[in-house]
């Protein structure tokens, strides 16, 4: 139980709060709910024109190198951002394709890196194994030496944005054991992408079949796959804790917006204390993970080497706080919380989806005791 | 993980804090042999009562306390250092200030309302520890519907005359001054006839009776005066303004604003760091406890929640990251502290199995019974100061701008 030395203002400056702004303001104009609702039943699920223009502002390469064509800020800039898109349900592949540069990153994938930096190639991380496994080494997908190559073998689930993607990073088990990344551009022969029928239809995800599928040499990227992969999970934990607490907030908004517009027995509903105080009791847990989101992408920015326990603690603590914003919107505002005109579904599916990715807050726990308990039967 | 310092702090706040640090390193009482309270709400015995008197007064004749305080009225003019020395006690697990009513709720009051005599009269010997002060609030009829108290101060001459009912009065007996919420004017609202004294507790006409609270433990009270002559300079703040005044007190109570003379909120020592120790340490079903999933569970639950409350400590002082509701953070304070100590505790006789059945007294109840007794302690914190309930109304109205339950 070391404490972890964080920056008493967790590094925020001005350059955060500029880009806060500017991405709220961006965001509540060019993705009203009306614009989320829409995307619902398109066939791709997200704008490219929006896309292009939130490449433009160079939120495609905020996590690469600058040396690679991004911008280089820091987690607590991704975090930030992914607030404000929690905030509108911005249905967008943003998450999966800074996952995998942040992969590509650190398994030395430069080749690919300018193109995702630019937002010219929409990239996924195929983390997930189709038994929902993905942590800690659970791959079973393998890679074979092949004729001037390697032959791939395996399938990845639940695998964000497979369906518009342009290149999908995956980990492979090679011959030595050893769990490397392979870069897969798509379409390619062999490889069989089946879109998902997905509880939040703001995201879009898929199934990704390799079978057989014969990839260049170059494709194994040569930096190590397991700690890139663990690289990415810890930046995926705090950001999509941030993201989670983005989409809390506007969740607790809207329900205390209807505990004061709504009455019954001649009183506003908000007024009773069995509506008041579980209200009160979102707004706790958001802020408390809204505190751990933060110290999170501080600490990836500040203190990386203890950034594991902030990560799953912020995970854990904003999954739970979404959900059960989501929970409760849909209870108080009633009848009309059960219908699909209310806004609150959209907060509840996107919560069970956040919630299920990247581990659960009984996944995160359990190894947050053992960091702080050892391994479980040797105190 | 209760010592949130840093490579960016300034190399003075840097300096201080290793000063304190080797301070208490030489200067930490040792064992007193004898059962200590685990706050100041459990002050029972002369014993118990002068031994932590005479760390308090150790402690300020050292200059550690009331960093914060202007030094004309005996503190030291260095804003922000006090939270240092509370960091660092609360590192070291040295004993709580007795005198923490008067340090933490009367004294920054006095200070913010109080006349130039008041604040040269009052706050240096609550400093001291010379004098210390109790709260009258509460009454039989008045818990969380504090506007309501009927215990009435009425004009005598230049001076008033004090009767009526207090109860909950932690430090009753050892107090010399009592900050009392009275009623001056019946025929008005019930927030508008309310007055602020500074009540002297060896007045005639003041009795205090002791209570003896769930834990078997002293240090409650309740307190009854018949026609109590109180001095006409008694009053603090306006005629009237009382409930403003108290108001002041009670963000203070709650850990919600900043001024305090010293110590720290609470003064229990629950915590998860403790919770590990004592998982590490006992069986459960002939197996180490800290292999049960089910608690381990819990105990990783508790330990996000504290380095939640920890780390807001933190980004309560960035303006900027506490954009949505600038006010949540602090207000939100005392209910998510004294639940949590609370199930902290609750976890640790879980722990303990049928070893948490053994109370105080029993030579088998592992730590003379600390976790029961905290368990049944923590019910203070919960209640006292405005209960959670209360909490929850404050928060679901002032901050999330909901509508007033009737």
């Amino acid at each position: 139980m070391k404490t972890l030395d964080l920056p008493r203002d967790f590094g925020f400056d001005e350059e955060h709060e500029l880009l806060r702004d500017s991405a709220r303001s961006f965001l509540q104009e060019r993705c009203p709910v009306s614009e989320v609702r829409r995307l619902l039943d398109d066939p791709v699920g997200h704008d490219a024109g929006l896309w292009k223009e939130m490449a433009a502002l160079g939120w495609t390469g905020i996590a690469i190198a600058e040396a690679h064509g991004g911008a280089q800020l820091g987690a607590l800039h991704l975090a930030l951002l992914l607030e404000e898109m929690g905030r509108v349900v911005l249905p967008s592949p943003f998450l999966a394709t800074t996952l995998a540069g942040v992969a590509l990153g650190h398994a030395e994938g430069a080749d690919w890196l300018p193109g995702v930096a630019s937002g010219d190639v929409l990239a996924t991380l195929a983390f997930a194994e189709p038994d929902g496994s993905w942590e800690p080494d659970p791959v079973a997908a393998t890679a074979e030496r092949g004729e001037g190559g390697f032959v791939l073998r395996g399938t990845k689930a639940f695998v964000p944005a497979a369906p518009s993607a342009d290149l999908v990073i995956a980990p492979f088990r090679c011959a030595d054991d050893e769990i490397a990344l392979f870069a897969v551009a798509l379409p390619q022969s062999g490889v069989e992408i089946t879109p998902e029928v997905g509880i939040d239809p703001t995201r879009r995800s898929g199934r990704i079949v390799f079978d057989g599928t014969r990839v260049a040499a170059s494709a194994r990227l040569p930096g190590d796959g397991a700690e890139a992969l663990c690289a990415a999970f810890r930046m995926g934990w705090a950001g999509l804790a941030a993201e989670a607490v983005g989409g809390a907030e506007t969740t607790l908004g809207l329900t205390r917006d209807y505990a004061i517009e709504r009455t019954q027995f001649g009183r506003q509903i908000g007024s009773f204390q069995a509506v008041k105080h579980p209200i009160v009791n979102v707004m706790i847990a958001t802020e408390q993970a809204r505190t751990l989101a933060y110290a999170a992408a501080a600490a990836l920015d500040h203190a990386p080497a203890g950034s594991e326990v902030p990560c799953r603690m912020a995970k854990a603590a904003a999954s739970d706080a979404y959900h059960f914003a989501g929970n409760r919107a849909v209870q108080f505002h009633g009848g009309y919380g059960f219908t699909w005109d209310c806004d609150a579904h959209l907060h509840v599916k996107r919560a069970l989806w956040n919630r299920a990715t990247l581990g659960d807050p009984t996944h995160h726990r359990r190894h947050l005791a053992h960091a702080l308990l050892g391994e479980s039967g040797s105190p | 993980m209760a010592s949130p310092h840093d490579e960016t702090e300034p190399q003075e706040i840097a300096d201080f804090r290793s000063e304190v640090r080797a301070w208490i390193a030489a200067n930490a009482p040792g064992d007193p042999g004898f059962k200590l309270p685990q706050s100041f709400l459990e002050v029972e015995s002369q014993q118990q009562f002068e031994y932590l008197l005479a760390w308090q007064q150790k402690v300020y004749a050292a200059g550690y306390l009331g960093l914060d305080w202007p030094a004309e009225y005996g503190g030291k003019g260095r804003p922000g250092l006090q939270r240092i020395v509370s960091q660092e006690m609360g590192r070291a697990g040295t004993p709580f200030f007795v005198n923490t009513i008067g340090l933490q709720w009367a004294g920054p009051t006095i200070l913010h309302y109080g006349t130039e005599a008041q604040k040269k009269r009052y706050l240096e010997p609550i400093l001291s520890g010379a004098e210390i002060w109790c709260q009258g609030f509460s009454e039989p009829g008045s818990g969380s519907d504090l506007a309501s108290v009927t215990t009435s101060a009425v004009r005598s001459g230049d001076d008033w005359l004090v009767n009526g009912h207090k109860v909950w009065t932690t430090l009753g007996q050892q107090a010399k001054w009592m900050i009392l919420l009275a009623r001056t004017d019946p025929s008005v609202g019930k927030y508008d006839g309310l007055s602020y004294f500074l009540l002297p507790m060896d007045a005639p006409g003041v009795t205090v009776q002791p209570l003896v609270k769930m834990s078997g433990e002293g240090g409650f009270n309740q307190v009854i005066f018949e026609d109590v002559p109180m001095p006409g300079d008694a009053l603090l703040g306006e005629l009237g303004q009382g409930w403003q005044v108290a108001m002041t007190t009670l963000t203070h109570e709650r850990g919600a604003a900043e001024g305090s003379g010293g110590g720290q909120l609470g003064g229990g020592s629950e915590s998860v760091r403790a919770l590990v120790a004592l998982a590490k340490g006992v069986r459960r079903d002939g197996a180490p406890a800290a292999a049960d999933p089910v608690l381990r569970d819990r105990i990783a639950d508790l330990w996000i929640r504290e380095e939640a409350l920890r780390l807001g400590g933190l980004r309560g002082r960035v303006p900027a990251l506490c954009g949505d509701r600038p006010m949540a953070l602090a207000l939100m304070n005392k209910v998510v502290f004294s639940e949590l100590a609370q199930e902290i505790a609750d976890v640790a006789c879980q722990l303990e199995g049928p070893a948490a059945q053994l109370y105080v007294g029993d030579p088998d109840a592992p730590d003379h019974a600390e976790w029961p007794r905290a368990y049944l302690n923590s019910f203070g914190m919960t209640i006292g100061g405005g209960t959670s309930e209360i909490q929850r109304n404050i928060l679901g109205e002032r901050v999330l701008g909901l509508p007033k339950s009737k």
